[in-house]
């Protein structure tokens, strides 16, 4: 790496952990947190990383190692946190060996994720763990390397919490010394430790170990705040008036500038760790009648606030996402200078006011000009529609499927549901064919113990899973399906056939730009008894378009307008992006044409040659 | 000296490449960068939002307030539109002609707006700015994908800030030998699109 470089911050978290001489590091893609094992794989083949099959997987890979007494991350985005969350309450009692960081990186605002949650709840007012709330880029990588020697200084794992703009923020991050440890792996047993058992323990005159351990874990609290109190990434900032800002992560840089923009100086109080260090919160508190607490999402740190504010009896007022500034999505500046205004510590200046912006034509997004999947969708529906059939959607490039045009998915859930949410469907009684849209990565992650519960319970369902080889949605990271790992190492191909005949369904396998090949199989597998599932293979479009690896043979196809009565199947059933409407006529535009040939396929009138 | 650019556009525009060729410009003048993309769920057709914020001082947060960016480029008419509330009034527009359709307006449940009713909502907030065609261009000498250097060319001769010759080393150093020739000569397309006439200018 070069001294000096202008990087997102999930590029600046990798750099911290390889200067903090990290030795394993797992996770499972998930926007915004992806980049950050990509990133280590990438520059430093000698550090063991690897994509592992959900974020459960990650979380227990990573425990191992640091059983091992090395340094260790696992690294994903807030929904992985929540699969991990069983684990997670497990490690939060044993406490490591090696250093082992969590990163749980959250998306306020939900811009590429199915919902937004501030997992600062879950690991630490749930899990009692101790946090890093990154403001920044560089300050993410500095507490990427201060959350390592924290780890080992306190025997337990620490979390660090980067949002959205802090993962996908660029900025110029310079390179650091190394903070590496210089020892070998090393296994020691300790069972009073690692063994998480309802058992007697002697070391605690016979207490039950759980009750021990949480005894243990609540004990810990106060050093979680010693560590607080001298951590740099908290501090008061002098300022004039009785009105305090205080901001939590990403939170500080919205009421700086905001401070900054209206020339104005009132005390700051910028916090960076979970749990609050105590001292320096009723320093402040005691310097102020009013505090507006800026944090992403959850009102976390106002509700410490109030509870100080309770317990130590002050009367100043908090206020927060609680009940004054909007309780959803991402903060900005424009919020903090709006709360401002309300409270009349501040006007608005004139270029600052709200703009009503007109209303533009909605933009979303869909499956790309030549993917595999469209064609796969269009077959589904076709079938479905004939049926009256079903279908619960999954997570992947496919879910576009649920949107106009094509809505053919009823319900997009967390990483898996499509395959037991169909099986609910066939028990009810309901009396419709019920079909399950997964995709490979997918059904690696979570979709399998879903499949072998639906065959044992002998559930009535079709499920169909499309296999582009890739984990497409984040940036085609491999899979167990894949060939080949994220150290680009030639690895076993777990075949989704042999597995899928091992729990017991019928198979059909199917290529996807064939429709009619795809639709006949549908028909089969959805009139008949049982799982049945249908794998539909083609690579995904987006990544091989440059290569020889294409599943359709290319073909320039031109709309007859002699032909073409306009009704638009082609555009409000198929929805190619490269069809154009205009004048009661289709057109292809032919600037984005990849010539699929699928729309050929899919015009009833033969319009399309 | 302060500079907050809003680059809108669709995913596969090139929004990417051209705010980091503006950060490494930045860089190498020793300035503050500090930028973030807002990507519409994922890519795949969906909206683009590049904020890049260049500074002699330091910059706190990665977004551009509303009503702070000092130059707005839009790869895409309506894109640029929706992020109109970013521009200062007193700053400046450049904008791509070149519509790609939505799925609402393909199916005809929405119409894409014209190009007056285009021009008609920038000019609302905004008095300065150029509409030119970067993407017919980049379709005539051969490839779409030229559209960003071709809007890169044209910021650089709207704003005194981005020194033509240096922002077209920038680029170079981005791009892949195979292109690069073909790039530049899109680059200084841009360029004069916009340097040498008034054809393209916009006034309230």
């Amino acid at each position: 790496m070069q001294k000096r470089k202008f990087i997102m911050g999930d590029d600046a978290m990798a750099m911290g952990a390889i200067e903090a001489g990290v030795k394993v590091v797992t996770g499972y893609p998930g926007t915004p947190a992806t980049e950050i094992l990509e990133v280590i794989a990438k520059e430093r083949p000698d550090i063991y990383t690897e994509w592992s099959c959900n974020e459960m997987v990650a979380t227990e890979v990573a425990m191992g190692s640091s059983l091992a007494n090395v340094r260790t991350l696992a690294v994903m985005k807030h929904n992985g946190t929540n699969v991990a969350t069983d684990m997670i309450m497990h490690f939060a009692f044993t406490g490591v060996k090696g250093a082992y960081v969590l990163v749980s990186a959250d998306d306020p605002g939900a811009n590429s994720s199915q919902n937004e949650e501030d997992t600062r709840i879950l690991l630490h007012t749930y899990g009692h763990l101790p946090i890093l709330d990154p403001s920044s880029p560089a300050e993410a990588k500095e507490m990427m390397k201060a959350a390592f020697d924290l780890s080992e200084e306190t025997s337990s794992a620490y979390i660090l919490r980067p949002v959205m703009r802090v993962c996908h923020a660029r900025s110029v991050i310079e390179e650091g010394p190394s903070t590496a440890p210089d020892r070998e792996p090393s296994f020691e047993n300790d069972r009073s430790r690692f063994v998480m058992s309802a058992v007697s323990e002697p070391k605690a005159g016979g207490k039950m170990r759980p009750l021990w351990r949480h005894e243990l874990l609540n004990a810990k609290q106060a050093e979680y705040k010693e560590i607080a109190e001298k951590s740099p990434f908290n501090w008061i900032e002098k300022g004039e008036g009785h009105t305090g800002l205080v901001g939590c992560g990403i939170g500080y840089t919205y009421a700086k500038e905001a401070l900054e923009s209206l020339d104005l100086s009132l005390p700051i109080l910028k916090l960076g760790t979970l749990p609050l260090p105590p001292k320096k919160v009723r320093e402040f508190l005691n310097q102020v009648d009013r505090v507006i607490v800026f944090e992403e999402i959850e009102p976390v740190v106002e509700k410490m606030l109030k509870q100080i504010c309770y317990d130590e009896k002050l009367q100043v007022e908090v206020l927060g996402r609680e009940f004054f500034l909007p309780a959803e999505g991402e903060l900005n500046t424009q919020i903090v200078l709006e709360a401002l205004d309300k409270l009349a510590v501040a006007e608005l200046p004139e270029d600052l006011k709200p703009f009503d912006r007109p209303k533009m034509p909605i933009r979303i997004r869909t499956q790309c000009v030549g993917c595999s999947h469209r064609s796969l969708l269009n077959a589904m529906k076709e079938v479905t529609r004939k049926h009256k059939g079903i279908v619960t959607g999954d997570i992947g490039c496919h879910d576009a499927g649920s949107f106009p045009p094509i809505e053919l998915q009823s319900t997009i859930y967390c990483m898996g549901a499509s395959i037991p949410m169909a099986a609910g469907l066939a028990k009810s009684g309901l009396g419709r064919p019920v079909v399950a849209m997964i995709g490979d990565s997918t059904f690696f992650h979570m979709g399998l113990p879903g499949l072998v519960s639906a065959s044992y319970n002998r559930a009535n369902i079709t499920v169909v899973i499309g296999d582009n080889g890739t984990t497409a949605m984040t940036g085609f990271q491999p899979h167990a399906g894949s060939g080949i790992n994220v150290m680009e190492q030639d690895v076993p191909k777990i075949s989704i056939e042999e597995v899928v005949k091992a729990v017991g369904a019928s198979v059909r396998k199917v290529n996807p730009y064939n429709i009619a090949e795809t639709k006949k199989a549908l028909e089969e597998a959805v009139t008949e008894e049982g799982v049945s599932v249908i794998i539909a293979t083609a690579p995904c479009y987006l990544r091989n378009s440059k290569t020889d690896n294409l599943f359709f043979t290319p073909r320039a196809v031109e709309v007859n307008p002699e032909r073409c009565n306009g009704c638009k199947i082609c555009i409000n059933d198929f929805g190619c992006p490269s069809l154009r409407y205009k004048d009661e006529k289709v057109t292809i535009d032919k600037a984005t044409c990849v010539m699929c040939g699928m729309c050929a396929d899919v015009c009833k009138r033969g319009a399309i040659v | 000296m302060k500079l907050d650019i809003i680059i809108a556009g669709v995913g596969g525009q090139g929004n990417l490449l051209a705010s980091v060729a503006l950060a490494n410009y930045s860089m190498k003048k020793g300035l503050e960068v500090l930028g973030t993309e807002t990507i519409g769920s994922a890519q795949r057709g969906g909206s683009v939002v590049s904020h890049m914020r260049i500074s002699d001082k330091k910059i706190h947060s990665p977004l551009v307030p509303n009503g702070r960016a000092d130059i707005l480029i839009g790869f895409e008419p309506i894109e640029a539109v929706r992020n109109i509330h970013f521009l200062n009034p007193k700053g400046k527009f450049i904008i791509n002609n070149y519509p790609v359709p939505t799925i609402f307006c393909n199916m005809g449940m929405e119409e894409y707006p014209s190009e007056e009713e285009i021009l008609g909502a920038l000019k609302a907030r905004c008095s300065q700015g150029y509409v030119i065609g970067a993407s017919e261009k980049a379709k005539d000498m051969g490839t779409l994908m030229m559209t960003n250097v071709i809007m890169l060319g044209a910021l650089a001769g709207i704003e005194p800030f981005f020194e033509k010759q240096e922002l077209e080393r920038v680029i170079a150093e981005l791009l892949p030998k195979k292109v690069l020739e073909q790039n530049l000569m899109a680059y200084e397309e841009g360029y004069k699109m916009v340097a040498n006439s008034e054809a393209n200018a916009v006034s309230a």
